[in-house]
């Protein structure tokens, strides 16, 4: 029942993930992106990491998505863009690259299938995962908040470019 | 609740599914938005990875990598979108074959 | 964490708290000149922290970071051109108005992620290093006020180095579902132990997945197409910064997870990096003497000189000690930053007052030698030092490394050396021909009102590269005794 649950859950997220990349309208595009990640959450779950389930939720499908959103809503992309889209995505583009990442599939399928064994079946608790990463990891967290911090003078720095010049015009 | 014991196999060949799609749409698209949410789905796939490798040996360091990948795809986003937003502004298109002065 | 793993981590908590103090000072009051002096004092401090830092070395502390003289040295060496960015960039914003105290903040948190990346041991120190320098780089790229160029060679490098990040991190994933360790020396442990007999090519195709990512960030060919474009848009100091800093600091972790995590058994991927190595002299060497534009002429340049580096890699693998290698690495790392940076740092002291546009096609360069002959000076030796030419840096550090390669009898990778050098030499004499001659075009800026920290600069920079060209004794002898 579960396994079951775990492989739908795994169907759902590609479908979604290959669904997202090729539409042409980029709210529906963020919507089945959005599926995907929550279904990438439940194998999270049913793997026993139930804190990355929550994360994912949380930041990715809540956080980091809804940054996406923001964006295309001030973008205004409209109809226009959607015409133009279609345009850009003749299937025979599609051709090239799809044959390429296909061979890079079978041999990453080829490497992997070499390794055997299964999900350990244990939970590791979000308290196991707090405990390590402010155990080991503490640097890690410090290093990250650095990383934010760039991420943040980044964006506010481009961010109020874009601002003024839009004033500006 | 206990964890599920799923072949590994299966969940690092879906993941090596994901990012192969992430990877087509990086190539395919034009439209930087779409650009910048298959380099989502690239990093969210090995994140995957991270987690379904962590199950395996019932470790925390995966779970805890998994969230160092999103600190990262945040910082990414972030200035990615940044930059979305000049480029709209100053050349009022998304097409990033349209920003090509860099040539040889 | 106790006292002794502070004090080796010294030269990591003073830039991290400079950048904290450099953060209040913006958010109190917005000045210039205090945001530059800052920047300035925390990079020359970082440097000058190796000194205690190495009372206590070597020291793990935790499984992230290493102390040791290797990450110390280099660590303090990208400090020190930081600094030198720094200094440039003073002068190149001069003209360019705007809020440009964030832009010395980002510079300071990209060297800190430089600086992680020489101590790392553990893929989470490799992932949040490479990206701290890289994420801060994307917003420097597109910082000034100059044009579209910026803006599409930040949105290129964003991608594209995003992606990267991506496969390594995919690759890493499947290293460790095989074997169960993130740490560098844990892996080595376990391939030792022959856990990795049971899934050889699952291992194969993980390092496979690390080395593409990170030979993006190396830009060794055929993952370079990015580099001439982003250099070309960026402004020069940031590509100096780019192709010096960024890419020494991503060669020293390499150089790392390569020998640490016992890699270089598998001789498969050495003969692939003997591959990407011979491309990326071959290509970058012929494709440099097509261009007109001096920074992409540069960018090529810097993708032959990643693929002289990357034979230290095979020598170190294949040779039973890898200690002369590692020392050549170490050397050619040094000589090829300071060249680099003294390369740009011309490109960005002559553009100062360029507007939109940065003087940097072959032709804004003719005449210089008449108009300003110090600033010729230092890019005549740079060049010379770039094409390996006697008494600079570059000569001794293509000396080293050739004496590497015959020590491991690589000898197609040492053709490939002499052939790029040979073919290297014409497009740096052109520019230098170029220089010579008296040229019609407009006069690239008037350089008497150069601020003395630049002057200082060129003429240290100048120095050093002759210094280790002439006396390579002392320096030799240092990497001998920490490495």
């Amino acid at each position: 029942m579960m396994e079951s649950l775990f492989y739908m859950a795994g169907f759902v997220a590609f479908t979604a993930t290959v669904l997202s990349l090729s539409r042409t309208n980029a709210t529906h595009a963020l919507i089945y992106l959005i599926i995907s990640l929550l279904a990438v959450a439940v194998m999270f779950y049913l793997m026993g990491a139930p804190f990355a389930a929550a994360l994912e939720i949380v930041v990715y499908a809540g956080a980091i998505m809804v940054l996406f959103v923001f964006v295309i809503m001030m973008l205004n992309l409209g109809q226009a863009g959607e015409q133009r889209e279609r345009q850009w995505l003749a299937p025979r583009i599609w051709i090239v690259p799809t044959l390429l990442a296909l061979i890079l599939l079978v041999e990453m399928a080829l490497a992997i299938t070499q390794i055997s064994g299964t999900t350990s079946g244990v939970e590791v608790t979000p308290k196991e995962v707090g405990l390590t990463l402010f155990g080991p990891y503490l640097l890690a967290v410090e290093i990250a908040s650095m990383l934010l911090l760039a991420g943040l003078v980044g964006a506010y720095h481009l961010g109020r470019r874009s601002i003024d010049r839009s004033r500006q015009s | 609740m206990p964890g599920l014991q799923v072949p590994l196999e299966h969940v690092l060949m879906m993941a090596a599914a994901l990012f192969i799609a992430g990877l087509v749409g990086l190539m395919v698209r034009r439209n930087i938005i779409f650009i910048l949410m298959s380099l989502e789905v690239m990093l969210n796939a090995s994140a995957l990875a991270f987690v379904a490798a962590g199950a395996h040996w019932g470790q925390a360091d995966g779970q805890i990598i998994f969230m160092l990948i999103l600190t990262v795809a945040a910082a990414e986003v972030s200035v990615g979108l940044g930059l979305v937003l000049l480029l709209q502004r100053r050349f009022k298109t998304l097409d990033m074959d349209n920003a090509n002065r860099l040539r040889d | 964490m106790n006292l002794a793993a502070m004090q080796g981590l010294l030269p990591l908590l003073v830039l991290g708290l400079g950048a904290a103090v450099l953060m209040l000072q913006i958010s109190i009051r917005r000045q210039l000149g205090w945001s530059y002096a800052i920047t300035v004092a925390t990079l020359l401090l970082g440097a000058a922290a190796m000194e205690p830092a190495m009372q206590v070395a070597p020291l793990q502390v935790t499984p992230l970071l290493r102390v040791d003289n290797l990450g110390l040295f280099f660590g303090s060496l990208f400090c020190l051109s930081g600094a030198v960015t720094a200094v440039i960039s003073r002068d190149y914003l001069r003209s360019r108005e705007g809020e440009n105290e964030e832009y010395f903040l980002l510079l300071l948190l990209s060297t800190l992620g430089a600086v992680i990346l020489a101590y790392s041991t553990h893929v989470a120190a490799l992932l949040l290093g490479l990206e701290l320098l890289s994420v801060a780089l994307y917003a420097l790229i597109a910082y000034p006020e100059r044009g579209t160029l910026p803006l599409e060679a930040a949105i290129k490098y964003l991608v594209l180095s995003g992606a990267a990040s991506a496969t390594l991190l995919f690759g890493f994933a499947l290293i460790y579902a095989a074997l169960g360790s993130l740490e560098y020396a844990e892996i080595a442990v376990q391939i030792s132990a022959g856990r990795a007999a049971t899934s050889p090519a699952l291992i194969l195709m993980g390092a496979a997945m690390v080395f593409a990512g990170l030979g993006f960030k190396l830009s060794v060919v055929p993952f370079h197409m990015w580099t001439p474009d982003v250099y070309e848009g960026a402004p020069a100091p940031i590509s100096g910064f780019l192709a010096g800093v960024s890419k020494g600091a991503v060669f020293i972790a390499v150089l790392r997870w390569f020998l640490e995590s016992g890699f270089f058994q598998y001789s498969s991927l050495l003969a692939g990096i003997t591959l990407l190595s011979i491309a990326s002299i071959l290509v970058g060497n012929l494709l440099a003497l097509l261009q007109t534009n001096v920074k992409r002429i540069l960018a090529y340049s810097s993708i032959a000189h990643l693929g002289y580096l990357l034979i230290v890699l095979v020598a170190a693998g294949v040779s039973p000690e890898p200690g002369l290698a590692v020392e050549a690495g170490g050397y050619y790392v040094v000589a090829y930053v300071i060249t680099t940076l003294a390369a740009f740092s011309l490109l960005g002291l002559i553009s100062r007052q360029s507007g939109d546009r940065e003087y940097d096609q072959l032709s804004d360069l003719a005449g210089l030698f008449w108009k300003q002959p110090g600033l010729a000076a230092l890019f005549t030796v740079a060049l010379l030092s770039l094409a390996g030419i006697p008494l600079t840096a570059g000569f001794i550090g293509k000396f080293y490394l050739i004496s590497a390669g015959v020590d491991a009898a690589l000898w197609g990778l040492l053709a490939a050396l002499v052939i790029g050098s040979a073919i290297g030499i014409f497009y740096y004499l052109r520019i230098i021909y170029t220089m010579t001659t008296v040229g019609e075009q407009a006069n690239p800026g008037t350089t008497a009102d150069m601020l003395v920290g630049s002057r200082l600069v060129v003429y240290l920079l100048i120095f050093a590269m002759l210094y280790l060209g002439i006396v390579p004794e002392p320096l030799m002898g240092y990497l001998r005794t920490i490495l």
